[in-house]
């Protein structure tokens, strides 16, 4: 017993020291502790010039755990300046008159949204389709769209819930005309997923996932099933669903599926990336502030 | 094109609004062939099939309803101001539903039927049909059914709950349905095919019992 506790403080001290920058990014003592006694932390580089980013899916309740994840977003912003959200969908539930959209939008990430933060959508099942006029979504009025925040890093945000052919051919033509080394697409519903409600889309998967393995896509985005998960590289690529940033169903995760490289369905959480040259590197956070992920990708080359 | 009875033909509604094919004047037409079936067909081609003549015919009527509807659409929307592509919530609300109220007012008498014609419907049920009796028919119904409410009231020319969410539907099923506009969507309520105008946010036209059960 005394030497498992020994065991957890070398690793705590271990992570604390070997990490530079946002190595402790929002994590509460406890929870580091706990943590650490179970899997070293991969620490963000925090590196000038690197592209930094966050990643928040299924948020738009208006209830109290996505103001307080929301919190949490903001403190890991004070140690780690990442410059843009992307959102998976599902970002106002119910209603969305104009005080849904201060309600379960501007007033929690005000924060963010005054350091500077910019929210880039792509629309969930939950969202109406106007949503993609609204000025702090960035989405310039398109339902699929695409952004290169660096020279290196293409996103492309894809309207899962009405993947027309037009889309599907879209999505083709821009991944091939792309030179940047990491092409990430970001959309709702999951090629991937172990949720018991949900679950993986089968037939989405049919049609996206040859052409992200042809053209060298590394890391894939969803959300849609309310919890965290990182699947197993399939073909080579890191699918995330990252949808309890509001929402959350505890305990829906299916352990059995096979395809679980981490799985997190207790607390709400997001996801902070930070790409610098090949490697992507990425810490998913919970609401308490623990780092609940870590690690770091290569890009396919 | 094909004539013969069950030849496969890709339906390009949308790319025959405004064309010739659908004046009313003239008879209506069905739109080409390109592919043999939507097995084979690559994910970024539309195909349905197959169709007898009178299938084709049957939606070429529809296709004339549907640039009606968009005319009228177009036509209001023109009237109302143009909706910035970087708009605050406000000018989103006022604009949807200034659209809604001008459509309603201006088919007060829209029913059942109006789009999705007597003729018509049978043919789509039987598209879907085609879809969903396949081996994955189970699957895609799933897709569709997750998170879709079944006992909604719906109205023709109603706006369209704010409460509900909208189906997906999967790339197969687009691939097969008749292509619209930007401004027009298929949804499912339950069973129903709900055919969305999503600028007005009101419910076009429906088909009941559209999926197989």
């Amino acid at each position: 017993m005394r030497s498992r506790h020994r065991f957890a403080g070398l690793l705590l001290l271990l992570t604390v020291l070997t990490g530079v920058g946002c190595r402790d990014v929002g994590l509460a003592a406890g929870a580091q502790a706990q943590q650490a006694a179970a899997e070293q932390v991969v620490a963000l580089p925090n590196r000038d010039g690197s592209l930094k980013f966050g990643v928040l899916g299924d948020f738009g309740t208006g209830a109290k755990a996505q103001y307080e994840l929301a919190e949490q977003m903001v403190k890991v912003h004070d140690r780690f300046k990442y410059d843009f959200v992307i959102l998976v969908g599902d970002n106002l539930y119910g209603s969305d008159r104009p005080q849904d959209f201060k309600n379960k939008f501007e007033i929690p990430y005000k924060g963010l949204l005054d350091r500077g933060v910019k929210f880039y959508a792509s629309l969930g099942n939950h969202d109406a389709r106007e949503q993609r006029y609204y000025k702090l979504f960035n989405m310039d009025g398109k339902l699929y769209y695409t952004f290169n925040p660096s020279p290196d890093v293409r996103f492309f945000a894809l309207e899962s819930t009405y993947p027309v052919p037009e889309q599907i051919k879209w999505i083709e033509d821009e991944l091939k005309s792309s030179s940047s080394n990491w092409k990430i697409p970001y959309f709702h519903h999951p090629l991937y997923s172990s949720g018991d409600r949900h679950g993986s889309d089968i037939r989405l998967r049919e049609v996206l996932e040859p052409l992200f393995v042809k053209y060298n896509v590394s890391v894939v985005f969803t959300g849609h099933d309310h919890f965290y998960e990182r699947v197993k590289p399939q073909q080579g690529i890191t699918y995330f669903v990252t949808g309890s940033g509001g929402q959350l169903r505890k305990g829906n995760i299916d352990r059995g599926s096979g395809i679980t490289a981490k799985g997190f369905d207790t607390d709400q959480a997001f996801l902070v990336a930070e790409i610098a040259g090949d490697e992507m590197y990425f810490n998913a956070v919970s609401r308490s502030g623990a780092i609940i992920d870590s690690g770091m990708i290569t890009r396919r080359k | 094109m094909r004539s013969a009875p069950h030849a496969v033909i890709v339906v390009t509604l949308a790319v025959a609004f405004g064309a010739s094919a659908c004046s009313r004047a003239e008879e209506p037409k069905a739109p080409p062939a390109t592919a043999e079936s939507p097995a084979t067909a690559p994910p970024d081609e539309r195909v349905v099939g197959p169709l007898s003549p009178d299938d084709a015919k049957a939606l070429a009527t529809m296709n004339d309803r549907l640039k009606e509807y968009l005319d009228l659409h177009v036509r209001l929307e023109r009237t109302l101001p143009a909706l910035p592509k970087e708009a605050t919530p406000e000018q989103i609300d006022r604009n949807q539903r200034a659209l809604g109220k001008l459509v309603q007012e201006a088919r007060r008498n829209a029913k059942l039927g109006d789009i999705f014609t007597p003729e018509a419907r049978p043919v789509i049920v039987r598209l879907l049909a085609t879809i969903f009796g396949g081996p994955e028919g189970a699957q895609l119904k799933a897709s569709i059914m997750d998170e879709n409410p079944i006992d909604v009231k719906l109205a023709v020319n109603g706006r369209y709950p704010d409460a509900v969410p909208i189906s997906t539907i999967p790339p197969q099923v687009l691939q097969t349905l008749p292509q619209l506009t930007e401004d027009l969507e298929y949804r499912f309520i339950g069973d129903r095919l709900i055919l969305l105008d999503t600028h007005a946010h009101i419910i076009v036209d429906y088909i009941e019992d559209a999926l197989p059960k």
